[in-house]
């Protein structure tokens, strides 16, 4: 199905922001009504999977094309392999260094796809789907989406600045997808009764501080850093001769609509 | 779509007990195991600092604070098991291949097959990209993943072409009228404006490149043969007939060109798949399918036809091909000759009038050649399809061929029925003269008793080997002979056996002193090739060999007599080196292994994929090398370019050399 712009537009931020609220939502749960707060993780399970199916439903017709649809598929493999390769060596997620850079070469829209079905693909090779795979999957999205809306860049050093701009994304990327991984599910992991323990009742700011503590012991000091150094060392080396061979392969201007 | 796999419980098991173990040592850590029962350790309570302030860390650790932290974390575990056991039992895959054949979620899915029958063959490209990085002597993570991208893109390009071809993503089926299948009249082929050198595909042609066509017109029943040099447009033109050109490589078109009475610029490939049939160059790298039965119904799957009707067209495509034993066949478990079989019938699933397939006879040994080419004839001459052939094996296909057109200088022309068809092959390749330089005798490269072990089998049975200073060796024998093992083990000893370069045991040499010894250019050549530029290509061999700067720029000019200074030598410096043509690539690729003056050059297969010209180019390199005074080995089945080329040719078979092998035998 062909949708179109009036209708997709909408439908796709409407994906997101389904989706962005799941991750957020032991920062909903207070608001709820205190009989109705116990069903709050449940739902945010439920609507993370239900915004990933919107989203692919909304944004198949956009991989019609067959250049799209193979880059995304044989990019994919690569994604895909490196990930479960990489599995034995924990947070260095090389995978990064692929979503920003396919993101950055074919726009926003496939940097998105490509990090969704990759987590899609690589789950189906290992068996590892579960309730964490929908967010992983938009976590993973995001990443490579962020790096197809950053700016162009003109002048002489660009080729340069282009690549100190994306490690710098990268670095941010990497502690960013820690942090909103962690952010669902935290109250998970730590369960109730402990110092960093998520307690709907308290203020915003004790929860937060809880949040920061559980994230830097869990990841951010550690996989995280890891990752972020990972990401920047590969757009270093490989940066710039990817780019090159991922631009050679011309997607029409207006392959992803 | 169900079956059992252990693997998937096994992993959400340790997941399940890792969940339980870190969520303990989180209340541990953060106090919050201090409930009921004994006081098994009793920690201070530490209070941090504000902002933190409401969090209090460690505190007693009792028995019924474990457990209850034990349990509170069993529902989450027993969830996290149970996603386990569903991964065990659903092979989503399966889903992904029914997805595929329609429905709203269909792009998905078909991206998703690609992918997964992807994910294998990058098994052995990283294999292969690695050896290619060890025998350059890189070791950076670029010189790794720059040709495993390269290769992706490459597939990614070819796929899509298939699929293109094939009618995915048609909003309409046009049908061809009654009217002539081709006919092209004064139309002109070029690349647009945007084909500027960064930015044109791979191989593309630079900007100014044009192709004329005045007449090119085949009514119904013919089979003609579209010949020329790699590189001189062949396949441009065989894109221009199937619609690619226009509509999938950003080039332009001028002037009257009908497909089936169809003006072919306005109507996309996709759309005329039903009356034009296409095997694209090297079919094996385009299959989107899993397994042989689903690439050959591709199209009229892409269609929408129900599937009883789809088996039944596969069935008598593969019949009429002579594949029905391979339909149940995993597709990646086809040799080349089976893969162009099968992609003729893909081809020919929808009956079209019209089939162009581009060199079919590539890499493929005799008796497929014969096949394939009772197959064209028949087609053409008993079931009335316009066969259009692009090959420069011009002698195999000229008794079958009723007009044969060839390219030269930006020019499709006719070449008169009865003319004498000249083996542009071997035309001028033989222009050199043999190696000028004579064995002087003094044995460089020895080599004694290599044995060499693949998977079971010997693949190198106790060969010994003498290689001279200036003189160049032909290793022939056919595929599966031990040829490449044989090179590899010379150049990256470590199997039984000894090689020593001028009186040196190789396998003691470090990286360095050991390309200084010897150089092997793999077959898959364009693995080597990992910079943006050729020049900085170049920089970067001198810096990795430690050689002064300057010297592989140098080399590669000289083997291509482009001298330094001159525009032609600025258009292959700045080039991008995978839009160097074919030849210059692999002279590109022999200057890189050369760079640390190694005075052994080993080159496995140095004619695959090259025409004449490009081959002589390559001759006249390896002569250059030779001259320098190294010993240089080929290995190839090209007999005709080891005849013409080699002082001394040694066939090998199963594992083992045959005479002339050593030095004593060249004086006798």
């Amino acid at each position: 199905m062909k949708w179109s712009p009036r209708v997709q537009t909408p439908l796709v931020w409407g994906g997101h922001l389904l989706a962005a609220a799941a991750f957020a939502w032991p920062l909903f749960a207070p608001a709820v009504p205190a009989k109705a707060q116990g069903a709050v993780p449940f739902v945010a399970l439920a609507l993370a999977p239900l915004a990933a199916v919107t989203l692919v439903f909304v944004l198949d017709g956009s991989v019609r094309s067959a250049k799209v649809l193979a880059l995304l598929g044989t990019l994919t493999a690569v994604g895909a392999a490196v990930r479960v390769v990489g599995t034995g060596v924990g947070g260095i997620e090389a995978v990064f260094v692929l979503l920003i850079l396919a993101g950055r070469a074919y726009g926003a829209r496939f940097g998105f796809l490509l990090g969704v079905f990759v987590i899609l693909l690589s789950s189906t090779l290992q068996g590892g789907f579960g309730p964490w795979t929908p967010f992983q999957m938009f976590a993973c999205g995001w990443v490579g989406a962020g790096a197809g809306l950053l700016p162009r860049l003109r002048g002489a050093r660009s080729k340069l600045a282009e690549i100190a701009m994306l490690a710098g994304y990268g670095v941010l990327a990497s502690y960013a997808f820690g942090l909103i991984m962690n952010f669902w599910y935290w109250p998970f992991a730590v369960g109730t009764g402990a110092g960093i323990s998520y307690e709907p009742g308290a203020s915003l700011g004790e929860n937060l501080g809880s949040f920061l503590l559980y994230s830097l012991i869990t990841s951010t000091a550690s996989w995280d850093t890891l990752r972020a150094i990972t990401t920047v060392i590969g757009l270093a080396v490989a940066g710039p001769a990817v780019l090159a061979a991922l631009r050679r392969a011309k997607l029409p201007r207006d392959a992803l609509r | 779509m169900f079956r059992f796999r252990a693997a998937p419980l096994r992993h959400a098991a340790i997941l399940a007990v890792g969940f339980i173990v870190v969520r303990v040592l989180y209340r541990i850590l953060f106090h919050g195991v201090d409930g009921s029962g004994a006081v098994l350790l009793d920690l201070p309570v530490v209070r941090l600092p504000a902002p933190f302030a409401h969090v209090t860390m460690l505190g007693p650790i009792t028995s019924g604070g474990l457990w209850d932290s034990v349990e509170s974390a069993l529902p989450i575990a027993a969830v996290i098991f149970a996603f386990g056991a569903i991964n065990a039992c659903i092979d989503l895959s399966k889903l992904f291949a029914r997805g595929a054949r329609g429905g709203p979620l269909r792009g998905a899915a078909r991206t998703l097959v690609i992918a997964w029958a992807t994910v294998p063959a990058l098994g052995d490209a990283v294999r292969q990209v690695s050896l290619a990085r060890k025998l350059r002597g890189s070791r950076g993570a670029a010189a790794l993943l720059v040709p495993l991208l390269e290769r992706t893109v490459e597939r990614a390009v070819a796929i899509a072409a298939a699929m293109e071809v094939r009618g995915f993503g048609a909003q309409r089926s046009v049908d061809a009228g009654t009217a002539t299948p081709i006919e092209f009249r004064n139309v002109v082929l070029a690349y647009g404006a945007c084909a500027d050198a960064a930015d044109a595909g791979p191989g593309a042609p630079v900007e100014g490149w044009t192709l004329a066509v005045e007449e090119f017109v085949v009514p119904a029943g013919r089979l003609v043969l579209v010949s020329g040099p790699t590189g001189s447009g062949k396949s441009t033109m065989l894109h221009a007939l199937s619609g690619l050109h226009t509509h999938f490589d950003d080039g332009e078109l001028h002037g009257s060109a009908r497909v089936g009475g169809i003006d072919r610029r306005t109507v996309p490939p996709r759309e005329t798949a039903g009356f034009v049939g296409v095997v694209l160059q090297n079919p094996r790298i385009g299959f989107a399918s899993e397994t042989v039965a689903d690439e050959i119904g591709f199209a009229p799957t892409a269609r929408g036809v129900v599937a009883s009707i789809v088996s039944a067209r596969v069935a008598e495509a593969a019949a009429r091909v002579g594949v029905t034993a391979l339909l149940g066949r995993d597709i990646r478990a086809l040799s080349a000759g089976e893969a162009t079989l099968v992609a003729i019938a893909a081809a020919l699933v929808e009956r079209p009038r019209i089939l162009l397939v581009d060199e079919p006879l590539a890499d493929l040994d005799a008796e497929a050649r014969l096949r394939i080419r009772a197959l064209l004839d028949s087609l053409a001459h008993e079931h009335g399809v316009c066969v259009v052939v692009a090959e420069h094996r011009v002698g195999e296909l000229a008794a079958v061929a009723d007009a044969r057109f060839d390219i030269r200088d930006g020019r499709v022309a006719r070449i008169p029925t009865g003319a004498q068809l000249e083996p542009a092959d071997e035309a001028d390749a033989a222009s050199g003269d043999r190696a000028a330089n004579g064995t002087t005798g003094e044995a460089r490269l020895e080599a004694r008793g290599i044995h060499v072990v693949l998977g079971g089998r010997v693949a190198v049975d106790e060969a010994s080997l003498d290689l001279c200073a200036g003189e160049i060796v032909a290793l022939t024998g056919p595929n599966g002979a031990g040829k490449s093992s044989l090179l590899l083990a010379l150049a990256l000893p470590k199997a039984a056996g000894a090689v020593r370069v001028s009186g040196t045991d190789v396998a003691r040499l470090r990286r360095r002193s050991r390309r200084a010894a010897v150089a092997l250019v793999p077959e898959a050549s364009d693995d080597l090739l990992c910079a943006t530029s050729t020049e900085e290509e170049c920089r970067r061999a001198d810096r990795e060999a430690a050689a002064a700067s300057g010297t592989t720029r140098a080399r590669f000019l000289a083997f291509l007599g482009a001298e330094d200074g001159t525009t032609t030598a600025a258009r292959l410096l700045a080039s991008h080196p995978r839009d160097l043509s074919t030849g210059e690539r692999r002279c590109l690729a022999i200057a890189i292994q050369l760079a640390a003056d190694a005075s052994v050059l080993l080159i496995d297969e140095p004619t695959r994929g090259l025409d004449a010209r490009a081959r002589s180019l390559v001759a006249a390199a390896l002569r250059t090398a030779a001259g320098e005074g190294r010993a240089v080995a080929i290995a190839t089945h090209d007999h005709g370019f080891a005849r013409e080329l080699a002082e001394r040719t040694i066939g090998m078979r199963n594992g083992r050399l045959g005479a002339g092998a050593l030095r004593t035998a060249v004086r006798s």
